[in-house]
């Protein structure tokens, strides 16, 4: 009842000198933007072509026909990168929505009830944690067979335990304020608690590890397929197509580079959304719980 | 109001403590170390009437607060609201017993209305009433407090720290409890705003005649409220007297040391 975390005076000061970050925060949320826009948009309106389609020579550098270059078959690299690239961030996007649903409940119920109900939570996620991630995803390929729902699986088990221990940290300390021990005298119940008081004030914390976690499963998405454990041909994905450009990266770079390319884009731009989400909204840092 | 529910004839005891011990442990082995919070505490609020407890920072003043409400088990002893004890369900007691805690910036959710937070206590235990009627006790409630109705439409951070307190104030009214736990409930607001935070418990208590316990290291704010004063001193309770004769003349060297602090 008498807690304190750290004093107004200091928490505004952090505030401050804090560098200014929006310059890099739009770019990097307009290249993100971008990416989706146009991978969506290819879905809808196939200006790029059919990708499981022969247009043309194999390995062909890129050209006006073939504005990306030719794969090993022949088939349009730009239409390939594009059905890729969505299905990377559709695979992904959906598990990060898994993980979300999960660690929320879980990392509230960790952070609100405390005692054995957080130790078993915790140590659970501690032993997913403790796995090197792409080995645990190997893990779960080899149990649910190669293909989308060994990647959707192993993306929600590599997230959930570091959403799952941030969102209960953060669960626990807005436990502790006053508003929520008030609310307990009044006779409100838990499950009330959880979502009326505790969900909100820490939206926070998993806008944050949610962004986390997409660039965490777009890389297992790529390291997966890139295996040969994750998307199958002739579906394409970001990892399927560096894993094929890689086998011509000598006689046929162009295979490598726009799928590469596209993966570090949208990487470095999440994180970069992340971490200014993070500077702004999480109430460790900031005064979103005032 | 509803104060006519309350017959002044009930003259039972809102809250008894009864030899109550609380004691905490912390680390193991031949760090083993045990506290005792409370050491066989006795105390009892009479209805309409305001206990000020006073104590240095680790005298117990916090935990007797928990187990008063209903938070912490005792380790030994009788916790009993009128006159019944704790059941393991608290929406029992809903609506009986209420707390204005010690923080103006943590008493409310930052992410909800005033209205609603002032509203939430209703929403537990007058299931009865209809929403409309529920937001119509919200806006009695914030006039008896002296703000505008018009800040149930506001968030939290658009208030001052004493308007929260007023809130705060609000929200345990609300219910027309009969027992309320005032836990440096004034501690963090600046004298000016304290006062005028005092005078209207006072007022509001000689209007709905519910018992307090008055939790403060601030012997100046408990000799605006209380009617009686109880020192705690390291878990033991030393001393109780009313508050005109311990201010007067307190009996126990401890009490004595306060005063001089004063």
């Amino acid at each position: 009842m008498t807690t304190y975390s750290l004093p107004l005076s200091k928490r505004k000061r952090a505030v401050k000198t804090r560098p200014p970050r929006d310059a890099l925060f739009i770019a990097a949320a307009c290249a993100l933007g971008l990416i989706v826009l146009v991978a969506v948009a290819a879905a809808v309106i196939p200006f790029a072509g059919d990708p499981a389609r022969i247009v043309g020579p194999r390995l062909s550098p890129p050209s006006a026909a073939y504005p990306f270059g030719t794969d090993a078959l022949g088939r349009s690299v730009l239409a390939r990168l594009l059905e890729g690239t969505r299905t990377t961030l559709v695979l992904s996007t959906l598990a990060v929505v898994c993980t979300a649903v999960i660690s929320v409940i879980l990392g509230l119920v960790a952070g609100y009830a405390g005692g054995w109900a957080r130790e078993v939570i915790m140590r659970l996620s501690d032993v997913l944690y403790s796995f090197p991630s792409i080995v645990l995803a190997i893990l779960i390929a080899a149990v649910v067979g190669p293909g989308q729902a060994a990647v959707l699986s192993s993306i929600v088990l590599v997230t959930v335990p570091l959403m799952t221990r941030m969102v209960s940290a953060a669960a626990m300390s807005v436990a502790k304020r006053d508003f929520v021990t008030t609310a307990k005298i009044s006779g409100v119940s838990a499950p009330v608690i959880l979502f009326r008081h505790l969900l909100p004030n820490v939206s926070g914390t998993i806008a944050v590890q949610g962004t986390y976690a997409l660039s965490v499963g777009i890389l297992v998405e790529g390291g997966l397929s890139f295996l040969g454990y994750g998307v199958q041909p002739p579906r394409s994905s970001l990892g399927l197509l560096i894993q094929e450009g890689g086998s011509y990266m000598l006689q046929a770079p162009w295979l490598l580079f726009a799928p590469a390319a596209v993966l570090v884009v949208a990487i470095l731009s999440i994180n970069l959304i992340g971490d200014t989400m993070r500077d702004r909204l999480d109430p460790r840092e900031t005064r979103s719980l005032v | 109001m509803m104060s006519a529910s309350h017959p002044d004839t009930d003259t039972a005891p809102v809250l008894e403590l009864r030899e109550v011990s609380v004691a905490f442990t912390s680390g193991a082995g031949a760090k083993r170390r045990t506290v005792r919070a409370m050491n066989a505490v006795t105390l009892e609020v009479a209805p309409g009437e305001t206990l000020g407890l006073v104590g240095e920072s680790g005298s117990g003043k916090t935990t007797t607060a928990s187990v008063a409400l209903g938070l912490k088990r005792p380790d030994s002893g009788e916790v009993l609201l009128l006159g019944e004890p704790f059941t393991r369900s608290r929406r029992a007691n809903a609506g009986k017993l209420q707390a204005v805690l010690q923080h103006p910036h943590w008493s409310l959710n930052p992410r909800r209305k005033v209205g609603e937070s002032v509203r939430e206590p209703l929403t537990v235990a007058r299931r009865d009433l209809s929403r409309s009627e529920q937001r119509q006790r919200v806006t009695e409630m914030l006039e008896q407090v002296g703000l505008n109705p018009a800040f149930a439409e506001r968030y939290p951070h658009e208030l001052s720290g004493g308007q929260r307190q007023r809130v705060s104030v609000a929200r345990a009214l609300v219910t027309e409890p009969r027992f309320i736990v005032f836990d440096e409930a004034v501690s963090a607001l600046d004298v000016a705003v304290q006062m005028q935070i005092l005078a209207l418990i006072r007022e509001l208590q000689a209007e709905h005649r519910f018992g307090a316990l008055f939790i403060s290291h601030d012997l100046g704010a408990v000799e605006r409220v209380a009617d009686r004063v109880a020192v705690l001193f390291r878990g033991d309770l030393v001393e109780t007297a009313s508050t005109e004769e311990f201010f007067r003349n307190p009996q126990h060297p401890y009490s004595q040391t306060l005063l001089e602090a004063l």
